[in-house]
């Protein structure tokens, strides 16, 4: 019965948002209301008990939920302050809320893969997906927030190097060093390939950033959905199979999850260093 | 798994999580974490500085103490030194004394001899006229006049 259930429209029936059109024929035009419900509402216990946190902070010795929010804090800060060559009293917070938001998200991977579908239906839902980090826009949307603040910080702090970086790299030497005026006419003529391919490699960042993100989540959350057909569909031996296969992909995608909370900040954290970097002449 | 507007919506969570955090849980953390090693930085400071007050008060105390013994070494070997000059002292005004004493009686005996002797010679020679003059009242006779004289000085002297 749970076979059928489960496997007439195959995985693909489960990786469908809860999704709001504004208007049909602009794919643009549309809200994940689960993920937007999710990520608000995780958003919001987090800021809780950081106000419930804040009443009962102490400077004396701490204990409990404080010592354990210390001890990130203490760990993001060193992070910070290893990869910057200036202070800027914006990175730490913002490395703090990339990793721990992050890594709130993927341990919602912990609860079981449909639990979340299944909880939805019963109030005449067809599809929620439980995992935000699994639906593009959110590592998207923190990707180009983080780009946006690298180019924010590249033209507020260096601007003339930057502009010259976006022109002359990385076939600079045939501009600037050559002495035949051939090479150096070429070195001219290369500039728009070097604007090009500067763009690329900047572009590439969030990019990468993103689908690195959704990419591991996503697997992880496909992955948990063989498993689950697994479970339900192979008899006594299959479920008993899918279990501890289940219970071990758990376990795994748990560190991934940490993993790729971790990631997605240093790689937050080095790119602005890169943009604080002083520019060398 | 498109982009759409939840793009935007995640972007405005993202922010206002951001500020928020920023807010309430990164700000006073980070806040308490460097009071709190300020105070701890300060109180190993404190330590040391106690640490070093205290080994420079027991060099002190040290030092005093040695300076003390010094100082009753000192006062002791001058009382040694005042106490024999004492003894020497009083040994040599008690020789003096004695010496004196001795010479005073010695001065005292002779005169004493002197003086007797002097009685002594008066009284010979009262005893010699008293002998003459019985010698010449009786009649001279050797044998009696001698044994006379002779009874005379025996006698006297026998008296003296």
């Amino acid at each position: 019965m749970a076979q059928e259930e489960h496997g007439a429209g195959g995985i693909a029936e489960h990786l469908n948002y809860w999704t709001y059109k504004f208007d049909d024929s602009n794919p643009f035009m549309q809200i994940h209301l689960d993920t937007m419900l999710t990520t608000v509402v995780v958003a919001s216990l987090l800021v809780g008990f950081s106000i419930w946190l804040g009443r009962r902070l102490t400077d004396g010795a701490p204990s409990g939920a404080q010592n354990f929010m210390e001890s990130i804090v203490g760990f993001v800060d060193d992070t910070v302050r290893d990869n910057f060559p200036v202070h800027n009293p914006f990175i730490a917070p913002l490395a703090l809320t990339v990793f721990v938001f992050i890594f709130l998200m993927n341990c919602l991977d912990i609860f079981p893969a449909f639990l979340f579908s299944h909880t939805a239906s019963l109030f005449g839902l067809e599809h929620y997906r439980q995992v935000p980090t699994n639906d593009l826009n959110l590592p998207a949307a923190m990707a180009v927030c983080v780009f946006l603040m690298v180019l924010y910080y590249e033209f507020k702090l260096k601007p003339v190097h930057f502009c010259k970086e976006l022109l002359l790299q990385p076939f600079a030497s045939l501009l600037l060093d050559a002495k035949n005026p051939i090479v150096k006419l070429l070195g001219v003529a290369l500039i728009p390939l070097n604007l090009v391919l500067k763009l690329v490699e900047e572009l590439a960042k969030p990019l990468s950033l993103s689908f690195r993100l959704f990419g591991n989540m996503f697997a992880g959350e496909v992955i948990f959905l063989l498993i689950a057909f697994l479970l339900l569909g192979g008899g006594v031996v299959g479920m008993t199979a899918g279990f501890f296969v289940g219970l071990g992909w758990s376990m795994f995608h748990m560190f991934i999850g940490l993993l790729q909370a971790f990631i997605f900040m240093i790689l937050t954290v080095v790119y602005l260093s890169i943009a604080h970097q002083p520019a060398e002449h | 798994m498109s982009i759409d507007l939840t793009f935007i919506g995640q972007i405005i969570v993202f922010m206002t999580l951001l500020i928020l955090l920023r807010k309430f849980l990164y700000g006073p953390l980070s806040t308490l974490m460097e009071q709190r090693s300020a105070k701890i930085a300060e109180g190993l400071a404190a330590a040391d500085a106690g640490k070093e007050a205290k080994a420079k008060a027991d060099a002190e105390a040290a030092e005093q103490l040695k300076e003390a013994r010094k100082k009753a070494q000192e006062i002791l070997a001058a009382a040694e030194k005042r106490a024999s000059e004492i003894q020497e002292e009083v040994t040599n005004k008690a020789r003096d004394e004695a010496g004196q004493i001795v010479q005073a009686a010695s001065e005292e005996v002779e005169a004493e001899v002197s003086r007797a002797r002097q009685v002594l010679r008066k009284e010979v020679a009262g005893i010699a006229i008293a002998a003459a003059e019985r010698v010449i009242n009786s009649e001279l006779d050797a044998k009696r006049h001698t044994k006379l004289i002779d009874d005379v000085v025996a006698q006297g002297f026998g008296n003296a």
